[in-house]
């Protein structure tokens, strides 16, 4: 249904969300929810004529329909999270309509799918009541990082050192003070937005490894990513995920006027390396602007770069003397640098926080640092606990987070280091915590937190 | 291979088409046939086969293994085009609409040789995000060290500290707080809403906030070399800014630089080049930047335009002076001619000096400013302008002299009376009943008490009567009176044309005592008395304008 996709697929999931929200209010019979039954059938039908079926899938945050993914339109966003919302109460993972949906056909998968959230196994009641309607099947929401091959991890350690090496080389020629290609970077860009629309918790677990020794460069990128799947989350467009991507590349332009001994230093700095530290936003809205003529993206990239350290609520550097409201780029950046930041040892704590605190201690600042609504779909993408978080489970299992989970918000794949008999594993299995026993009760879950450093855990060694 | 000549033609229609798409604008009738033509040969290859998959080398395209093109010309070959950027397969399927196929001809008919331009076109059909055209992309060209991740992750692992310790993690576990971790706070339907109406609100046009920013900057600049890079940058800002339509980021950067005079306290040096940016929204440069700005036909609001102008200084005059004369675009002039309203307030002779210009026009628009802005020390240089050579000049000049009721413009205007053109002398009549004195009443009975008079038309006539009607003393009535009586022998036509303009005088005068006179009148067989005699009557009676 590629054809019908192209022009109705967002129409379609909107217009079912439609059905369920207005059924939620009113009984099946009612005027509203039976006019909104009709629009629905009058889209699905004529595309279930042409292709044999209508499949709708969600797959990670994304609904596809026969295959093809429908575009997230910003119109329709609270619709669509909506939908992705009551889609996971019930772990509903695919709905298909095999044949002509007849209207009391609907209504009566309208009345089932609204009594199986009240169900303790919700897709179960789902599956069994709807055996009496023909013309619609539904299956089980996937957790579909079970089988993920080789490739796809080796294509996104690709994608990331790519662009981590083609930083470097953008910052090394800057230094030099050659001409640098944003054609090219551009393209980096695109390049980790289809990676991460394809594979977001891979491409994020990999702004978890902090050991490296040119760790400004993989700063860089690290916000860039972490950026851009916020971008993602709150439904910003291609275009605008590559430009939000480019300028968070460019925020700590400014640090290359910081002497390479003051930032790779192992102890704190003095008062006079603060000094040089808390110039470098400055710095880089002067190098970003002396890089090219203005256009969209310089002028925005400087405003980033100025932007980053302001802080929510101003208190941050550089001080303002007039404050603007902050650019809605700049409040994201902030939020994906200082998280990158405080997770490792070398940005500006020379103690790295765990994930986990690391969070908690930004949610103690959303609201004042950091802008609280976007801080929270920070917190939905990375989870409770991120990659890289050293955890026990109740099965006195330790494990480190693998990768997160988009639906399950504390359910992450973890890879088990000491077995629950206390035995140490190199490289152990990666277990899901969303795992289920037949009674329906969770296999593991986490009950402690650690700091990985200071058992002087490594993460490269695990996770790359 | 079957379709191989079929796809041959395709490439060579497509290389034209190219052409004509980046030539021709989109409403043009050769853009359409162009496009047109080339969507029904790919629709009709595609009838044939489910999908078209062209491979690209170095200056050859190949379909399946057979060449269909090939070229070795740098600035021509269609093959390199796309191989440079790294394109190495582009495939259309069958089903393409036609949006979708115009949108991937306008990428590939894009001018890719500007100097601004930082999209190759792979960005381009990427960010199209076409759903019926695919295409493989060689990204080896983006690699800056082959040896990086290599080189990177075994340094990484090798920095890994040989006695970890995970087992004193794993017996510690047992023995620390359970962790709380933080809650997972929903996102409610607020959140998506003020996510959503944050997005709609970010205006894509952000010259203003980075405005703001240079300022901080300069606050915060060490020395005269930073100074002057940052309000070098500020100057391009507020070009861009002007380039974009976006009149209210310079308004806000000229009381910026108003408020750091005023309010702030700055070194010498940075006063310098605070001036110097103020000096540079003054220049012509600047203000040419504008003008091309207007006749591209970008509109900005009256408060925008009179705070703009308002901000400037009067060192600006002339050069908008300078532009008015050649600005295309009939709003372009009307907005310039605001801001000269404006900002011809500050130096009125400054202004002035336009009605020297050689193009009539212009001093016609300096005049018409003149009057708008209303200062009587304009009239000293109106009173020059009366005898320009053009009368559509002379004609705004008398009208200006006439509506800012000079009496020292009395006896020009008299004069005027005398002018060879009527439209010219009307207009003089109608300056002269703006004036409302003692004099120009005397002057207008004089001319209608003349024995010539009745020869003027019976537009001009009436142009007298209007006039005089301002004039609401026993002195007119007994006048408009004494017409309406006048009984002729000869020349009646144009006795009854008097009578006509003295009724349409009285009309307007709403002169109740004339109802007796006029009624006796309304009947006469002269149509233009009559109809005349009828307005008037209705008017008193009415008592409507």
């Amino acid at each position: 249904m590629e054809k019908s996709e192209s022009v109705q697929g967002k129409d379609i999931i909107n217009q079912l969300a439609v059905v369920l929200r207005t059924g939620h209010f009113h009984t099946p019979d009612n005027v509203a929810v039976l006019s909104a039954i009709k629009r629905f059938l009058e889209l699905i039908n004529p595309v279930i004529l042409q292709d044999g079926m209508l499949r709708i899938d969600l797959i990670g945050e994304f609904f596809y329909i026969n295959e093809n993914r429908v575009r997230y339109p910003l119109e329709f966003l609270l619709n669509f999270d909506y939908l992705i919302r009551e889609f996971k109460r019930r772990e509903l993972g695919s709905l298909t309509f095999v044949s002509q949906v007849r209207q009391e056909d609907m209504r009566e998968f309208l009345r089932i799918f609204i009594n199986a959230a009240f169900s303790t196994t919700p897709f179960e009641a789902m599956e069994a009541a709807l055996e009496e309607i023909d013309s619609i099947r539904v299956e089980r929401l996937k957790h579909i990082k079970e089988e993920r091959d080789v490739d796809k991890r080796r294509l996104v350690k690709k994608t990331y050192f790519n662009a981590v090496s083609f930083t470097r080389g953008i910052m090394q020629k800057l230094r030099a003070g050659e001409k640098v290609s944003i054609k090219k970077a551009k393209r980096v860009i695109e390049s980790m937005v289809d990676t991460l629309l394809s594979e977001e918790s891979l491409l994020i677990g990999m702004t978890a490894i902090k050991d490296y020794d040119e760790y400004t460069y993989h700063h860089s990128v690290n916000v860039s990513i972490l950026s851009i799947a916020i971008g993602q989350k709150i439904g910003l467009h291609r275009r605008a995920l590559t430009e939000l991507g480019l300028v968070a590349l460019f925020h700590d332009l400014g640090k290359m006027e910081i002497p390479v001994e003051v930032l790779n230093k192992p102890t704190a700095f003095t008062e006079d390396e603060w000094k040089l530290i808390r110039r470098h936003p400055y710095w880089g809205a002067r190098a970003i602007l002396k890089l090219k003529g203005l256009d969209k993206t310089s002028i925005l990239s400087a405003i980033v770069a100025f932007e980053h350290h302001v802080h929510y609520d101003y208190t941050g550097y550089p001080k303002v003397r007039r404050p603007l409201p902050l650019d809605f780029y700049s409040k994201i950046v902030a939020i994906a640098d200082q998280y990158d930041a405080m997770t490792s040892s070398r940005v500006y704590s020379r103690v790295p926080l765990p994930p986990d605190r690391a969070l908690s201690v930004m949610m103690e600042r959303a609201g004042t640092q950091i802008d609280p609504i976007l801080f929270k779909f920070f917190v939905n993408m990375v989870g409770v606990y991120p990659v890289g978080s050293l955890v026990l489970l109740d099965t006195r299992e330790l494990g480190l987070v693998y990768e997160c989970n988009p639906l399950f918000a504390d359910r992450p794949r973890v890879m088990i280091i000491v077995d629950a008999s206390g035995k140490r594993l190199e490289k152990g299995n990666v277990v899901d915590l969303t795992e289920k026993d037949s009674s329906g009760r969770y296999l593991r879950s986490i009950v402690k937190t650690l700091d990985p450093n200071k058992y002087k855990i490594s993460l490269a060694e695990y996770l790359l | 291979m079957v379709l191989t000549d079929e796809i041959k033609d395709f490439i060579q229609a497509l290389i034209k088409a190219k052409k004509n798409l980046h030539l021709y604008p989109e409403n043009n009738p050769v853009y359409i046939k162009t496009l047109d033509d080339i969507y029904s040969r790919l629709t009709s290859v595609l009838q044939e086969t489910d999908s078209i998959t062209l491979r690209f080398k170095q200056y050859d395209i190949l379909y399946d293994t057979d060449v269909v093109y090939h070229n070795e010309e740098k600035d021509e070959s269609f093959a390199l085009f796309f191989f440079k950027d790294g394109v190495r397969e582009l495939t259309f399927k069958k089903g393409i609409p036609k949006e979708e196929f115009e949108e991937f001809m306008q990428v590939i008919s894009s001018d890719f040789e500007r100097d601004l331009v930082d999209d190759d076109i792979v960005t381009l059909m990427w960010e199209k995000d076409f759903q019926f055209i695919s295409y493989v992309v060689d990204d080896t060209i983006l690699v800056e060290d082959e040896n990086y991740e290599d080189e990177a992750t075994e340094q990484a692992k090798s920095g890994a500290a040989e006695d970890d310790e995970v087992m004193k993690a794993y017996e510690e576990a047992f023995g620390i707080e359970k962790s709380e971790g933080i809650n997972i706070v929903p996102l409610t339907n607020e959140d998506l809403k003020s996510i959503v109406e944050e997005i709609e609100n970010d205006q894509p046009e952000k010259s203003g906030k980075l405005i703001s920013i240079l300022f901080e900057m300069l606050y915060l600049a060490d020395g005269k070399a930073e100074y002057e890079e940052i309000s070098e940058f500020l100057k391009q800002t507020v070009r861009y800014a002007v380039q974009n339509g976006n009149l209210e980021a310079v308004i806000y950067c000229i009381r910026r630089i108003n408020d750091a005079f005023d309010k702030e306290s700055f070194s010498q040096d940075l006063r310098i080049y605070l001036r110097g940016i103020k000096y540079y929204i003054n220049s012509i440069g600047f203000v040419k930047k504008l003008g091309e700005v207007l006749d591209e036909g970008v509109e900005f609001t009256q408060d925008i335009i009179s705070e703009f102008a308002s901000l400037l200084d009067k060192s600006s005059i002339p050069h908008f002076i300078s532009i008015l004369g050649d600005l295309k675009n009939i709003s372009a002039r009307k907005t310039v001619i605001s801001i000269l309203s404006e900002l011809g307030k500050k130096d009125i002779q400054l202004l002035a000096r336009g009605l020297n210009d050689r193009r009539w026009y212009v001093v016609r628009n300096i005049i018409y400013i003149l009057r708008q802005i209303g200062d009587r020390s304009a009239v000293e240089f109106l009173l020059r302008a009366v005898r320009h050579s053009d009368k559509r000049v002379k004609k705004e000049a008398i009208r200006a002299l006439g509506e800012m009721g000079d009496v020292t413009a009395v006896q020009t205007l008299k004069d005027c009376l005398d002018d060879e053109d009527e439209g010219v002398r009307m207009a003089t009549v109608r300056a002269i009943g703006y004036l409302q004195t003692p004099v120009s009443r005397k002057i207008l009975l004089e001319q209608i008490n003349n024995k010539q008079f009745k020869e003027k038309s019976f537009t001009e006539k009436k142009e007298f009567f209007e006039a005089i009607s301002r004039y609401r003393d026993t002195e007119v009535i007994n006048t408009l009176f004494k017409i309406l009586k006048k009984r002729a022998f000869f020349k009646r036509a144009k006795n009854e044309e008097m009578k006509a303009a003295a009724a349409y005088a009285l009309g307007l005068m709403k002169e109740k005592s004339a109802v007796d006179l006029l009624e006796k009148l309304k009947s006469s067989k002269n149509r233009l008395l009559r109809e005349n005699v009828q307005i008037a009557l209705k008017r008193i009676r009415d008592g409507k304008e």
